[in-house]
């Protein structure tokens, strides 16, 4: 079910009374059999894949700990791969079908198209890949097997962050099914006040955002260059509130039952290079990445050959990651190339930079570098979102030609909705400031409670009448 | 919300506690727990009241708005139209009939109830809530469309009726082609929100407090001032065969039920098919097989049935927004030549039974 849905506003409620109210021994269990509902409520057989992954990697790593030596090694390649290989049949079989048959047809030859079309279950990236830490941390020392199948299970299936992160390490979430959880009165009015701002981000920024992007990206040629930039700016903004906006309220979903999970992101366009974007966007994902692909790799302490192909070839993955279409795959190569651009040159603009009397922590310099980034993502963007590589090639190549200030409206986003659209954009970064500067809590902390609740009730009414309420799914549960 | 909660220090991280303690312990706990439980509970209800007061706010706003669509739903359910001549349809009702125009010509007051995104079942539900609180009309024109034998799927812009869902027929109207309707009677909000684009709301609070928009709508006839747009250029790359509108044996029988509720009434009731571009004309597939069934069941029925397929402007984009609907240069000088049919037929009361496919003298008056 989604979050942003009356069932989950049914369940959630449902779910914490009965986790409280549960003697500590059964709590485990409760919440295994409410993320079961709760993965069910998409397409309840796909919940037979889950546990096949689950199963997999249980049983591996009960083993891993108890052999020695070379079949551990064996043991983990086997777990991995099969794992992986779950996720290669369902994500990335047409894809890979496709991608042959086109090649064939360069060459003149047709193949029949056999293969069915395959639904790919939700969130099979993201609790495949905790699955994967789980079974690398056991192997590596780091983190004792779990020998309880019910914990284990929990420990992937956690509904707050099932379908779409943040991707938990074990070391961070395993052990806190042991824990006792009461019931505090701050940690629940904070979790709600988190998923709060996350359905802001979603139901108010995301969604109405949504529709003038698929408008736009869904036939470009039909627009001008200023609706191709407006629905590229806009679009950073969509994607952003639609995966952070899910992190919120999968991290208050959480807190109210009194778990930490991870931050997934810190206010990424504020970064000042492509490379803190990356320690800021979808965190959870970038340091996955990291720590099991990049690293062993050799991360940055190799040769610079062997450092840039580290980069490409880890961007290039976590493109493909992102989905099974060659679009992700050059965005993600181009995020590796701006990395390594930035890399290469970074001696140079600082020499630039001095040049001109902009030193490191100079506002003009910060805004430039921000400004940059900003622009240099919202192009690799432009990649991600489109359809195809030709509609992204046209994007880029007209955004800035045949600029109509009369001609801004799209079938589904008239104008009334564009100042509605840009006041939600402000607000969400004026929250972020105050947030950031911890303006907004101690401004909260001198109000008496009940401009408090006048302040928080007014921002539900906000939401809800500001809000886009159709059924609309979160984007990143495609991946 | 933010007021930092009590101590809640769990009985077992105390270390050696005697029983007593333990249980105080647990006690004082418990009710912390009951008395933040119930600070959650009153703000969601506060919330909840907060919500339901604004839906009064916004229903009672929309109610008072005297212009476009909900002015004229207003006018429709406070009995302040009483019109002799009212038309149904869809948007090609809505933007294709001019009431002042026809009034002026008629001398007959007239109104035009059509509504944008309405098949039959709606069209008939309208007309329906309108016979309910005015003065049955003399005359109603129905308007019929080449997919006016396709069953509704869903309410089109369904906040329009919101505010009226307390007239039962027009619920349960509403509620036999989306069952969820219910949701928008009784959830405080719900319509205003959920699948609405519009910020009716905003209208609404206007209209509270007695604010009312730009009228677009004149007697219910809500004009297209816009020239041709793209829309059948890519229509028609979407579908370059053609298309073939479905028959469907529920639709069909909404149709002959709109008879019943004219004949029933002591309606005059005329079929009309307004002007459509040619060209869409020629791109639907099983026209000749919908048009076959017009006119039968307008035999069979002794209903009128003014078919303008072969209008003589049908094939100048210069009166039509798009296949479908004309602008307001093209409904204009389509309704006064239906104005002057309906003096016509006043003054026969047979005349109109003539197709405009066997040449009239219509077809040559200038307008």
């Amino acid at each position: 079910m989604l979050f942003n849905s009356i069932e989950f506003a049914i369940f959630l409620p449902i779910a914490t009374a009965l986790f409280f109210l549960s003697p500590q021994p059964w709590r485990v269990r409760l919440l295994l059999t409410a993320s079961c509902i709760f993965y069910m409520a998409f397409i309840p057989a796909y919940i037979s894949i889950l546990f096949v992954t689950i199963t997999i990697d249980y049983v591996a790593g009960l083993y891993l700990e108890r052999i020695e030596g070379h079949r551990r090694v064996v043991l983990l390649v086997v777990s991995i791969v099969s794992t992986c290989v779950v996720l290669g049949i369902f994500k990335y079989l047409n894809f890979l079908a496709d991608s042959i048959a086109s090649l064939a047809g360069v060459f003149g030859y047709q193949l029949p198209h056999t293969l069915a079309h395959i639904i790919l279950p939700i969130g099979l990236s993201f609790h495949t890949f905790q699955s994967l830490s789980y079974v690398v941390e056991v192997y590596r020392g780091r983190q004792k097997a779990e020998h309880n199948f019910v914990v284990y299970a929990t420990y992937v299936m956690f509904f707050p962050q099932l379908v779409a992160g943040p991707i938990e390490r074990p070391q961070n979430l395993l052990h806190q099914f042991r824990e006792r959880h009461t019931f505090e009165y701050e940690k629940v009015t904070s979790g709600l006040k988190r998923i709060a701002w996350g359905l802001f981000k979603k139901l108010v920024v995301a969604d109405r955002l949504a529709l003038y992007v698929n408008d736009v990206y869904g036939s470009p040629h039909a627009y001008n260059g200023l609706q191709l930039s407006l629905a590229t700016l806009f679009f950073a903004y969509q994607i952003y509130c639609d995966f952070s906006g899910y992190s919120d309220i999968a991290i208050g979903t959480a807190q109210i039952l009194g778990f930490r999970l991870m931050e997934n992101f810190r206010t990424p366009y504020y970064s000042l290079s492509v490379s803190e974007f990356w320690r800021r966007w979808h965190i959870s994902l970038s340091t996955w990445f990291k720590d099991y692909l990049y690293l062993p790799m050799g991360g940055s302490r190799v040769p610079t050959g062997r450092h840039i192909l580290n980069l490409m070839v880890t961007f290039g993955v976590s493109g493909l990651w992102h989905g099974a279409n060659w679009t992700y795959v050059v965005w993600g190569l181009l995020n590796g190339t701006y990395l390594v651009a930035g890399w290469l040159t970074r001696d140079w603009r600082d020499r630039l930079f001095a040049s001109v009397g902009l030193y490191p922590h100079t506002v003009v310099r910060k805004a430039i570098m921000v400004g940059s980034t900003f622009l240099l993502t919202c192009l690799a963007w432009i990649v991600f979102r489109a359809e195809n590589l030709n509609d992204a090639v046209y994007v880029v190549t007209h955004l800035l030609s045949g600029w109509n200030f009369q001609e801004i409206k799209t079938p589904q986003f008239l104008l009334r909705q564009l100042p509605v659209a840009v006041g939600a954009i402000i607000a969400l970064e004026v929250g972020q400031l105050w947030w950031a500067r911890a303006t907004l809590p101690s401004a909260l902390a001198r109000v008496g409670l009940p401009g408090r609740w006048a302040l928080y009730a007014a921002f539900v009414m906000l939401v809800v009448m500001f809000g886009v309420f159709r059924k609309t799914q979160f984007i990143y549960f495609q991946f | 919300m933010g007021v930092s909660s009590p101590d809640s220090t769990a009985p077992f991280l105390a270390g050696e506690l005697d029983a007593t303690a333990e249980g105080e312990d647990a006690s004082r706990e418990g009710l912390r727990t009951v008395e933040g439980v119930m600070r959650i509970a009153c703000f969601f209800g506060m919330t909840a009241v907060l919500a339901l007061v604004a839906s009064v706010i916004i229903t009672t706003g929309l109610r008072h708005v005297k212009t476009g669509q909900f002015g004229v739903s207003n006018r429709i359910m406070e009995g302040a139209v009483n019109a002799d001549i009212v038309i149904t349809g869809s948007s090609r009702a809505v933007s294709h009939y001019d009431s002042r125009l026809i009034q002026a010509a008629t001398g007959h007051r007239t109104f035009n109830l059509g509504r944008n995104g309405s098949q039959t079942d709606m069209q008939i539900a309208v007309l329906k809530a309108y016979l309910r609180h005015n003065r049955k009309p003399t005359i109603l024109m129905h308007n019929l469309d080449a997919f006016a034998f396709v069953a509704t799927r869903e309410v089109y812009n369904p906040v329009q009726y919101v505010p009226y869902l307390y007239d039962e027929e027009l619920y349960q109207a509403l509620r036999r082609i989306n069952p969820s309707i219910w949701k928008s009677r009784y959830l405080p909000l719900y319509g205003y929100v959920v699948d609405e684009m519009s910020f009716a709301w905003l209208t609404g609070l206007g209209g509270f407090f007695g604010w009312s928009p730009r009228e677009t709508f004149f007697e219910g006839y809500n004009p297209r001032p816009g020239t041709w747009t793209q829309d059948f250029q890519q229509f028609k790359a979407a579908n370059p065969g053609g298309v073939a509108w479905p028959v469907e044996s529920e639709a069909v029988a909404l149709v002959e039920g709109l008879i019943n509720v004219c004949q029933q009434n002591g309606i005059r009731l005329i079929f009309v098919y307004s002007p459509e571009y040619k060209l869409m004309q020629q791109l639907t597939k099983n026209r000749a097989d919908i048009f076959g069934r017009f006119y039968n069941l307008a035999e069979r029925r002794h209903v009128p049935f003014w078919d303008y397929s072969e209008w003589r402007y049908a094939a100048n984009t210069d009166y039509f927004t798009n296949s479908q609907h004309l602008n307001s240069r093209g409904a204009e000088v389509f309704s006064a030549d239906v104005a002057k049919r309906v003096i016509e037929y006043l003054a026969t009361r047979s005349g109109g039974d003539r197709r405009i496919d066997t040449p009239s003298e219509f077809d040559f008056w200038q307008y």
